[in-house]
């Protein structure tokens, strides 16, 4: 079926647009506009299909290379996947918010993986998970203690991780894991499966009654030599990688989300001249946040290296994530928390107060920001 | 610290301008700006990048604490583009499409403008005094990280506790925020992204200010210090063409006017 190509498309402005008229006329697309979803596991069993048909039509193939699966151009592609589908009042798929953070590492730590796995990554055939925290580490992450212990040809696991976002419905896991002695040099990340004797995951009910994340409990899980990501001991520099991903391409697919969810709460509900301050704020940080992630998104598109810059990216994505939640739980009013058909919403709400904690606290970003960018002395 | 992917200007030609421009700003003449300007070569770099060179102007204007008047003549010319009137040597906004003019020979008067171009020239207005407020607020935090590594009490530098450090990077965001959209207006010209822009060009610099006041301490307050100055200004260019929280009202109110969220800046 598939007849795209990168070149067919002379700028994710012209993708945009093509992507936007197909998922509009394609009858397959019409049960993904406008879903709701009632739980975290039906809506990731149901945007499976959304993924499998998006792939088969070559649609989330632009924007990885074509060694891996891929149908070539630059991640400004995936950005505009995203942005299509929110203005399309599509829900993205969770992996896809995993793939732009872990693939991108693959693709340089370990490409052999990629080739291998990302187009059932993005077909939704299959899923991974991210484990980095544990119950005794977690602004601290490089005092982890989940080890990873040398078994003939390959390697076992055994420890604890937790806050492991969607983490039962994965099949697999990237995890950081400590190969040798304390510290950053003792870390390596790896790929491990999580359906297999010695691996066990056990889901983590949420405020808002969702299993948003898991607690994975390791007791001899084997690991295969060539699912080692980079070098042993190259953990923490994989790590930090990943980290320019997770805040640049993270902000821009959230911003994504702010804008539309700002749209709906306006249809939602009469307009209340008390709320506009409120409006008028969460709009213009989440323009603030769009237009730095925007920046980012083409800097990974030139294949610059990025700093500690991208810590700003996040400290900007808290601002908007909280300020624009607030607009629209105000705006929407009492039924916010009342109505069973914004439970979806309510979910999303409750969720956008971890925006300050989740993948590095707004502590730990100012820290890097006053350091790392201002140059403030360390002590 | 600042990069300016979405200028037509190369880094060294933005590095000298940004020199120039600090220069002709601050030095003490009776010869207008304008021809300070001409003689500095700025024709061509409006030629080759318009919203860059004015962009530059007003961030510079901003960070050097100039009191020249760039603004009026700034005006006036957008006003000579508008009108075709090209004799006026400064522009200012009164009450809704008032224009006060001050014309080459020093002569004053009010033109009535169309509000079509009374609110072109207001979104002009907005956007450069936003850039001022970015040159404002890059100016304060960049100051205040200096005190603060010279500043020293409990036997080290004050920059070291996290307490100043968290005030001056969650400033930092927000200014490089506002950069962007500042830069963004210039290149939309549009009322709704200068009117965004603005607003957050606002918050952003009065924002700095506070934390970058609250490193100073009591040095901050006298009139020996720079940084008084700074927080006036910072005062001032808000209230001009509407303060941040006024607009942060009315942006919210054409939002649910419209219900449509505009997405300012596409890939």
């Amino acid at each position: 079926m598939t007849t795209l190509t990168a070149s067919t498309f002379d700028s994710p402005t012209a993708y945009s647009a093509a992507l936007g008229e197909f998922v509009r006329s394609d009858p397959r697309a019409a049960v993904f506009i406008g879903y709701r979803p009632p739980s975290i596991e039906h809506s990731s069993a149901h945007l499976s299909g959304l993924q499998a048909l998006l792939f088969d039509e070559g649609w989330s193939r632009l924007g990885w290379p074509e060694t891996a699966g891929g149908l070539g151009g630059d991640p400004r592609f995936r950005a505009a996947l995203f942005q299509t589908l929110w203005d399309a009042d599509i829900q993205i798929p969770e992996p896809f918010t995993t793939l732009e953070i872990l693939v991108p590492v693959l693709l340089v730590f370990a490409p052999h993986l990629a080739d291998e796995l990302l187009p059932g990554l993005l077909r939704g055939d299959d899923t991974w998970a991210q484990a980095f925290s544990e119950p005794d580490a977690g602004s601290d992450l490089a005092s982890l203690r989940t080890r990873l212990e040398p078994d003939g040809d390959g390697y076992r696991l055994y420890g604890q991780k937790v806050w492991s976002s969607f983490g039962h419905l994965s099949r697999r896991s990237i995890l950081l894991a400590r190969s040798g002695g304390p510290g950053h040099k003792g870390l390596t990340m790896v790929l491990v499966d999580l359906d297999q004797p010695g691996a066990e995951v056990r889901p983590i009910r949420g405020q808002d009654g969702e299993n948003h994340f898991s607690e994975i409990f390791l007791d001899g899980a084997y690991l295969p030599r060539e699912r080692v990501i980079g070098e042993l001991g190259q953990g923490w520099a994989v790590a930090m990688y990943m980290l320019q991903w997770e805040r640049g391409a993270w902000g821009w697919l959230q911003q994504g989300r702010f804008h539309k969810r700002l749209e709906q709460a306006l249809a939602w509900a009469p307009t209340d001249d008390r709320h506009s301050a409120s409006l008028g704020h969460g709009y213009t940080l989440a323009t603030a946040l769009r237009l730095q992630t925007r920046d980012t998104v083409e800097r990974l598109a030139r294949e610059e290296q990025l700093g500690p810059e991208v810590s700003i990216d996040k400290l900007l994505l808290i601002d908007a994530e909280t300020a624009a939640w607030n607009a629209i739980r105000e705006h929407i009013g009492p039924r916010f928390e009342t109505d069973p058909d914004l439970h979806w919403m309510l979910s999303e709400f409750l969720f956008s107060r971890a925006a300050p904690i989740y993948g590095g606290s707004l502590e730990i970003q100012r820290t890097l920001v006053a350091q790392r960018v201002l140059g403030m002395p360390r002590n | 610290m600042r990069t300016d992917t979405r200028s037509n200007l190369d880094s060294d030609t933005l590095a000298m301008l940004r020199a120039s421009l600090a220069e002709v700003l601050t030095e003490t003449t009776d010869v207008s700006l304008s021809e300070r300007l001409v003689a500095l070569g700025w024709s061509e770099v409006v030629e080759a990048d318009s919203a860059t060179a004015l962009r530059t102007l007003f961030e510079i204007k901003g960070d050097t604490l100039s009191g020249t008047d760039a603004l009026g003549p700034t005006l006036a010319d957008a006003y000579a583009e508008l009108t075709g009137e090209a004799t006026v040597a400064t522009v200012s906004l009164g009450e809704a499409n008032d224009v006060h003019l001050t014309m080459a020979d020093g002569s004053t008067r009010v033109a009535t403008a169309s509000p079509e171009v009374w609110a072109a020239l207001e979104a002009t207005g907005r956007w450069l005094t936003g850039c001022e407020l970015v040159g404002i607020g890059h100016h304060v935090i960049a100051s205040a990280v200096a005190y603060t590594k010279d500043r020293e009490q409990y036997g080290k530098p004050i920059g070291v506790f996290q307490a100043l450090q968290h005030r001056l990077a969650s400033a930092y965001a927000m200014v490089v925020g506002a950069g962007h959209l500042v830069t963004q207006a210039g290149i939309d010209r549009s009322t709704w992204t200068a009117m965004v822009a603005k607003c957050m060009a606002g918050q952003a610099a009065e924002y700095a200010c506070t934390q970058a006041q609250q490193c100073y301490g009591a040095i901050g307050f006298t009139i020996e210090h720079e940084f008084p100055g700074y927080l006036k200004r910072t005062y001032a260019l808000d209230r001009q063409f509407g303060d941040w929280r006024s607009l942060e009202h009315e942006i919210g109110r054409r939002l649910q006017a419209d219900g449509v969220v505009p997405r300012i800046g596409n890939l």
